[in-house]
């Protein structure tokens, strides 16, 4: 779909022509699951932040500006239906949580392996898995956002409607965690 | 030496902050620092970007299928009269909540064009200086009452809402609180934006939280089962949402009382 062609596609889609909007559909899934994967870390909400995202997209196609970036304004509503879905998702399981990263960390130091096979192990990553949940929403959204998908603190603060200095502090107090709860992985290394 | 604080580092780390060539040098030279920075850099590097699930190309085709059945009615960018004719055909509740909303934004309207005219006829030099500044006052005063009431008043609004899904029956209809919780989303969007502008952030907290329990409830389906109202529920409950929306309304209503002597930003409790 070339610039011109999707421009039409948009402003059709805008005026409530579902195909048009199916064809947004089709072209931006697979972008849409991969971040939504990335921000909730489980294939099933990942599904559902997908069917919601487009849900809300199409309903909030009359406010999408059409000299903006289509991509990007989907972004936006990927990362913010992400976070609501976490949140649902916290409240209901904040016990389970907690529990699941207490066993991760407490795991004994001589069952680790050496760092040489920590590096490839899946056990690093079950681990790193648990701290992520462990974090807060927004926090896992923050740090997300910055370290796997290499957005600045001001594109973060962007799309996710927060102010500069509540994205960067969302975004060390992710890292913050992760080094406290990932510091015996580190100190078998060092 | 100044030493370089954890959040200065991972600033560093992912290529931002200031005086980054300021860093690198004290990192040569600092051994304190420079442990802090691998320690943190260590850590970041064992937490690679998870591998995602391959999606194959009809990915796009399946999405579709799932959702084509529940598309919603589309927004319509500054529609309000359209929108408010459209939900007058409803019951006398909607009526009155249609008339409300609408009365709300011309308030709201009034408030923005106050401001705007007040700003585009401000006199070149003002020559009675003290007599402009009391008018000013008044007038700003006379704007923040009219925003805590149209708040206060979309916060009553929105309590009731809330309270109707939260005492629903486990299963059933909610299409009437959907019809409600969907003219409210509009008019909160507006109310939220004018909060921030205003330099109101704990109002504007409150009412993103809303906006949240209000869009699910709007997209949820209008013959809900128990297990998603309980959702609906639970978030509500998570987020205290009930008892933040009317302790922010009494806040309102109570610096509205007494804005004549108050200041006209004075602060409001943080309710979370």
């Amino acid at each position: 779909m070339d610039a011109t062609e999707s421009a039409a596609v948009l402003a059709r889609a805008r005026q409530g022509d579902s195909e048009a909007f199916r064809a947004l559909v089709e072209r931006h899934s697979r972008s849409v699951f991969r971040l939504a994967f990335r921000m909730t870390g489980n294939e099933q909400d990942a599904e559902d932040v997908v069917q919601e995202s487009f849900l809300r997209a199409y309903k909030q196609l009359g406010r999408f500006e059409s000299r903006a970036n289509f991509g990007t304004w989907l972004y936006r509503i990927v990362s913010n239906c992400s976070v609501d879905l976490m949140r649902a998702k916290q409240a209901r399981h904040d016990q389970t949580r907690g529990e699941s990263l207490d066993e991760a960390v407490e795991l004994p130091a001589n069952d680790l392996p050496t760092p040489e096979r920590l590096a490839q192990s899946a056990e690093i990553q079950q681990r790193v898995q648990g701290a992520l949940a462990a974090l807060s929403p927004l926090e896992r959204a923050a740090f997300t956002l910055r370290h796997y998908e290499g957005r600045s603190i001001d594109e973060i603060s962007r799309t996710l409607g927060l102010g500069t200095s509540a994205a960067k502090h969302s975004v060390f107090r992710a890292v913050r965690k992760l080094r406290a709860a990932l510091a015996p992985l580190r100190s078998q290394e060092s | 030496m100044k030493h370089y604080s954890e959040d200065e580092l991972t600033l560093y780390y992912y290529g931002e902050g200031r005086r980054r060539a300021n860093v690198e040098r004290h990192l040569d030279e600092c051994a304190a620092c420079a442990k802090c920075y691998r320690e943190i850099a260590g850590t970041l590097a064992m937490i690679a970007a998870p591998d995602v699930p391959e999606r194959g190309d009809q990915y796009g085709l399946e999405v579709w299928q799932r959702i084509r059945h529940r598309l919603p009615e589309q927004e319509t960018g500054f529609g309000w009269f359209g929108r408010f004719a459209w939900f007058d055909g409803f019951t006398g509740l909607s009526r009155s909540l249609s008339v409300a909303a609408a009365a709300a934004v011309l308030m709201l309207a009034a408030f923005i064009a106050g401001r705007t005219s007040r700003d585009a006829a401000a006199p070149p030099a003002a020559v009675n200086a003290p007599a402009n500044a009391a008018a000013d006052r008044d007038h700003a005063e006379g704007r923040q009452r009219i925003l805590l009431t149209s708040v206060a008043d979309h916060l009553d609004r929105s309590e009731r809402v809330l309270t109707d899904i939260m005492n629903a029956p486990d299963s059933g209809d909610i299409s009437s609180a959907q019809g409600w919780a969907d003219d409210l989303l509009t008019t909160s969007r507006l109310y939220r934006q004018d909060a921030l502008e205003a330099g109101e952030q704990s109002v504007a907290t409150v009412l993103d939280d809303l906006e949240r329990s209000l869009l699910e409830i709007v997209h949820s389906p209008s013959r809900i089962s128990a297990a998603d109202l309980e959702q609906i529920r639970r978030r509500i409950d998570a987020a205290a949402l009930l008892f933040k929306v009317r302790v922010m309304s009494d806040e309102l209503r109570n610096r509205e009382t007494h804005s004549g002597a108050a200041s006209p930003r004075a602060p409001i409790q943080k309710t979370s």
